[in-house]
């Protein structure tokens, strides 16, 4: 009588046996010695389950975790359009900043305005270069960044009429609107920036 | 060893996905036992196993927001492991060849009644056979997705498989009876 080889038992334990292993049952029905065999390898493997567990021998987190900063660097770093966007939202924050301390004294209103205009105009193109409607973006960024827009698009209707108005009204209302806008643009290339970086992982 | 608790893990999960570095922690301390272990019975050395475990978390960093949900987590960690684990025996070019494996550790006569421990039997197998038997036997993968993962037929992990319990089976000094 042949008895089954270690091939032969390891089938029978498969979920999903092959046609051979009908009479390799067959044969393990009628033969004590495979019998003994397969109750081996049941046992085996069962030790090798309960295989001591191994301890970790020293802490990995934190080497692991400079190396998915370097990484998360690398990746904002490779994203060019990023890069002008961050440097754009710091520089016009700078800007929108430094305007809000100082009045601007009348005569001064027309280059406040032409300044807050630039700004505007430099965060329009620095988002225009990032492409935002090509980048893939979560449902919360999506909600804040239609948000942004739809009060951009408010100042702009507003832009309309007070450019209508007489003079020394138009310059003061010019202004604090173009302002207003700068800071709307800042808040969206900050959006996407927030939402770049974390991507960026 | 076959899943570690993780408290709220879709919400770690969402966390980690939005960037937040202790999420990941999280999910490091949850699995960074089964991971060692798998990738220490893999692979030789503790160097290699503390190797293994670093690519697998780094890879778990960079890929979690392709992670779908749809699976277990600790499912989802466990295949970064094994292949990651299994590019490192390809990788370090372990002697692999059996004949080779038997030149370097002679059996000897004497060798079938000394009752080997489990472990060192283990130990002793050829990288490839030592791995197909860890991820069949104790991590519960199939030959299909153990031949995927190895770019290997299902028939190659079978016949590894056979093999590594024919030595193991000798060195444990079960003596055949056929
Ligand atoms: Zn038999």
């Amino acid at each position: 009588m042949t008895h089954l080889t270690m091939q032969q038992l390891l089938d029978v334990r498969e979920p999903a046996s092959s046609p051979g292993s009908q009479s390799a049952r067959r044969h393990l029905e009628a033969c004590q010695t495979c019998q003994a065999e397969l109750e081996r390898l049941h046992q085996r493997t069962a030790q090798l389950k309960a295989l001591p567990t191994l301890r970790v021998p020293r802490d990995l987190w934190p080497e692991i975790r400079s190396e998915v900063v370097v990484y998360r660097r690398r990746r904002i770093a490779a994203w060019g359009g990023v890069g002008g966007l961050a440097l754009a939202a710091s520089v016009a924050l700078f800007l929108v900043l430094g305007a809000r301390t100082v009045a601007a004294p009348e005569e001064e209103s027309s280059r406040a305005i032409g300044t807050a205009m630039a700004q505007s105009q430099m965060l329009e193109t620095a988002l225009g270069r990032y492409r935002p409607e090509r980048r893939v973006t979560d449902g919360r960024t999506a909600t804040v960044v239609a948000g942004l827009e739809t009060r951009i698009a408010e100042v702009d209707r507003q832009l309309q009429v007070a450019g209508m108005m007489r003079q020394r009204v138009r310059d003061e209302a010019l202004l604090s609107l173009w302002r207003q806008r700068v800071g709307l643009m800042d808040a969206l290339v900050n959006v996407h920036l927030t939402h770049a970086t974390n991507a960026g992982l | 060893m076959e899943s570690f608790p993780l408290a709220n893990a879709d919400a770690v999960v969402a966390r980690a996905r939005s960037g937040d570095p202790e999420a990941l922690e999280q999910i490091f301390r949850a699995f960074q036992t089964p991971v060692y272990n798998l990738a220490r019975r893999i692979c030789r050395t503790v160097e290699d196993a503390e190797d293994v475990l670093q690519e697998t978390f780094l890879e778990v960093a960079k890929s979690i927001r392709r992670y779908r949900g749809d699976g277990s987590l600790w499912a989802w960690v466990r295949t970064i492991a094994s292949n990651k684990a299994l590019m490192r025996l390809r990788r370090n070019k372990y002697r692999d060849t059996d004949e080779l494996h038997d030149e370097v550790m002679p059996t000897r006569r004497e060798d079938r009644h000394l009752r080997m421990d489990l472990e060192a039997a283990l130990e002793r197998l050829p990288e490839t056979s030592r791995a197909v038997v860890w991820l069949h036997d104790v991590e519960g993968y199939t030959h299909s997705e153990i031949g995927a993962m190895m770019g290997k037929s299902v028939s190659f992990s079978k016949s590894q498989l056979a093999r590594a319990h024919v030595r193991l089976r000798g060195w444990l000094g079960e003596e055949a009876t056929a």
